[in-house]
């Protein structure tokens, strides 16, 4: 089968490394996965195409408006693919009322000029079947597809027994794991969830080491937020300095789970509408690939649904600082809790899978 | 008949005013003419419609770029209204071929650019509009879409209660070349004998940090040391409903034109803006362009050639200049108020 996915590329956001991996998979099972678009330098290097006679279906992939293509292509594009034969997978649950949680929200206009029924209507011109990154759509119609999976290829350091992880990441040194712990992730309504880790983490003692944030906005709150009067988008310099927090600008997504393994803890940390909507991302699966212990701050039906059962001693509750000293003074059984939890999403969640699921909802037998 | 506009609205460029114009004349002439979008509270004279299909023609008004247009509003808008229920009014001329003036102004980069302007007009819409009488491709009908709005012509007020000598109401978007060429070297012989002169639009301050990127420094040209030179204050824009007041506020006022323009025969609503304020209106163009527009009095007010004596003649002697203004006045009523444009719309999209 040709597929054809349609999305805005960024090395630093979105759906980069679940898109290059369908590419990838899809060429290992005898497919053709390509973007839509003119061929383009830029990293990563995937193939791209504008002849859209070539392509069995058309998945979006949309976050923003702006994942949809400009004109001429999107004119192209519908035009040249049956409504019946195109796909969106609605990443960020535009497919639905307007919700507000904290000050999270799925649509605001004065953010992209579009009020929530055209999000509504525009989804329901390009396509009759949305999919949503979620176990349990809200809106009658909306099909589940997780879009987001596990790559066992990518765990840095594949370890046999929670033994031998401990012994490692007990005995790192500061050259290969300078941090306590790292995250990666740009400031977009995730602070008030960042704010109960920083003050968790703070009375531990100067042994803890020290933090880093690679993302985007974090420096201040940005100025666009204050003018649009924006929350969830906040920082406090005076937590950061308290809790040794290192400011990095954003990471390419090669570069990610790398990034990850240089602490020795990762926050899982999702924005307060994804908890709501029970949405998957990227980064719930993409940290079991580093080489640190996750720190899932997620409802507790989200992680038994997801990680599967192993995973709830992952969990942290409300005491970020217990939880963490816990792991510190003992170590193995979280590490089993993680090697237990990369077996489950292997066989629950690959990419391999979520292709032939995907493959199944293309051709009408899912 | 029934027409919705899909436009970017922004507020102090482009034609927000000609549609806020359309939505009034076409309420006097038994037609309805509405806006693309949820009604806005800093538009409440503009109609708005969220529902196409309900409409006998969607006219999208395309100016300088596509990327205004997001992609759920088109797939809506496409799949609602069919192909030949749908025009393009394409306003600044980018269907045509490429075309350079002097090396300078342009309306592309390249024919890959051209290319993908003129499929987008073809998709989106079955006809092409440009407010040109001299359209270059026989593709291309004409229309002219930019009207006058005599309910809006200012009464004249005493000149000499005015502190500024010489308005001009454009931002910096490839004006510099011919303002030296034609209009600096006059302030730099006769600079005493004028009073204040304001600049107010976009860019006279500096070039958009983001022109590089898209390869545009050169429409943004501006020397600021030279402004300051000639004593040329600069203001920011000023919205659309404010436009004609802040024209009125000089007692000369300059009209420049894109070479682009000039060379595709586009006429905007600078135009019209220009004769309906208090002012001495002088226009930077063609008087054979200014007569097809104006009516045979609109030569009396071009500059071109005559930039140091009409200016200091409208400013020393404004009489001299009344009779005129007010020919062009009654030729812009009879021929091409909003009420008339309605009409030509209606028999265009008829036809």
């Amino acid at each position: 089968m040709n597929i054809l996915f349609v999305s805005k590329l960024s090395q630093f956001a979105r759906s980069v490394f679940p898109i290059t991996k369908y590419v990838e998979i899809g060429k290992q099972l005898g497919h053709q996965v390509s973007l839509y678009g003119e061929q383009t330098n830029e990293p990563p290097t995937l193939p791209y195409s504008l002849d859209t006679k070539m392509f069995d279906a058309a998945i979006f992939i949309v976050y923003e408006s702006w994942d949809f293509p400009d004109m001429p292509y999107l004119a192209q594009l519908l035009d040249g693919i049956p409504r019946e034969r195109r796909f969106i997978i609605d990443c960020c649950g535009r497919y639905n009322d307007t919700l507000r949680v904290e000050h999270d929200f799925n649509h605001l206009e004065k953010m992209d000029g579009h009020q929530g029924w055209e999000w509504v209507e525009g989804f329901e011109a390009v396509s009759n079947t949305i999919l949503q990154p979620t176990q349990k759509p809200l809106r009658n119609g909306v099909r589940s597809f997780l879009w987001h999976a596990f790559d066992p290829a990518s765990v840095v350091k594949p370890y046999a027994t929670e033994q031998e992880a401990v012994q490692s990441w007990s005995s790192s040194d500061r050259d290969t794991k300078p941090y306590a712990m790292t995250y990666v992730g740009h400031n977009w309504q995730r602070w008030t969830q960042i704010r109960k880790l920083l003050e968790g983490v703070q009375p531990l003692s100067a042994d803890f080491g020290p933090i880093v944030f690679a993302g985007s906005d974090w420096e201040k709150r940005p100025d666009w937020a204050a003018q649009l009067g924006i929350q969830g988008v906040d920082v406090d310099p005076e937590l950061f300095a308290l809790a040794r927090v290192q400011l990095r600008p954003p990471i390419p997504f090669q570069e990610m789970i790398g990034f990850l393994s240089q602490g020795r803890f990762c926050p899982v940390i999702q924005r307060p509408l994804f908890n709501e909507l029970g949405f998957v991302t990227n980064r719930m699966f993409a940290t079991f690939c580093g080489d640190t212990i996750p720190l899932l701050m997620l409802p507790r039906n989200l992680v038994a649904s997801i990680y599967g059962p192993s995973a709830e001693p992952l969990r942290v509750d409300e005491d970020v600082k217990g939880h963490i000293s816990q792991i510190l003074r003992n170590p193995a059984p979280y590490w089993k809790a993680v090697l237990d939890t990369r077996k489950y999403l292997a066989e629950h969640h690959s990419f391999q899978r979520r292709f032939q699921q995907l493959l199944g909802i293309v051709e009408g037998k899912a | 008949m029934r027409i919705l506009f899909v436009i970017d609205k922004r507020m102090n460029a482009g034609s927000i005013q000609a549609v806020a114009s359309y939505v009034s004349a076409a309420d006097r002439t038994g037609h309805t003419v509405a806006v693309y979008g949820s009604p806005d509270s800093s538009l409440s004279e503009v109609r708005f419609s969220m529902d196409a299909h309900q409409f006998d023609f969607v006219v999208f008004i395309l100016e300088s770029q596509l990327s205004w247009l997001s992609g759920l509003r088109v797939a809506r808008i496409l799949k609602a209204v069919p192909h030949e229920r749908r025009v393009v009014l394409d306003a600044d001329g980018l269907y045509n071929d490429v075309v350079s003036v002097e090396d300078y102004d342009r309306n592309h980069s390249g024919i890959a650019e051209r290319n993908r302007w003129r499929e987008a007009c073809e998709r989106l819409g079955s006809r092409i509009f440009q407010p040109t009488l001299t359209p270059l491709d026989p593709r291309i009908k004409p229309l002219l879409f930019y009207g006058y709005t005599p309910e809006e012509e200012t009464r004249a007020k005493d000149p000499r209660g005015k502190v500024i000598d010489v308005v001009h109401v454009s931002h910096n978007w490839w004006r510099w070349k011919e303002l030296e060429e034609h209009f600096f070297p006059v302030l730099d012989r006769m600079r005493e004998r004028i009073g204040e002169i304001c600049f107010l639009g976009l860019w006279w301050d500096g070039c958009p940090p983001w022109a590089a990127e898209l390869g545009l420094e050169e429409a943004f040209q501006v020397d600021r040391a030279r402004l300051k030179s000639l004593r040329i204050t600069v203001r920011p824009p000023v919205p659309f409903t404010q436009v004609i007041s802040a024209m009125s506020s000089g007692k000369v006022n300059i009209m420049t034109q894109r070479p682009l323009f000039q060379r595709l025969g586009i006429i905007t609503s600078k135009y019209f803006e220009i004769m309906c304020a208090d002012t001495i209106p002088l226009v930077l163009i063609g008087p054979q362009l200014a007569e097809s527009v104006y009516g045979p009095a609109g030569r009396d007010l071009t500059l071109n050639g005559q930039v140091e004596q009409r200016l200091l003649a409208a400013l020393e002697s404004p009489e001299q200049f009344q009779g005129a203004v007010q020919r062009v006045r009654q030729h812009l009523r009879a021929h091409h108020s909003y009420q008339t444009r309605v009409q030509q719309l209606v028999t265009a999209l008829e036809t």
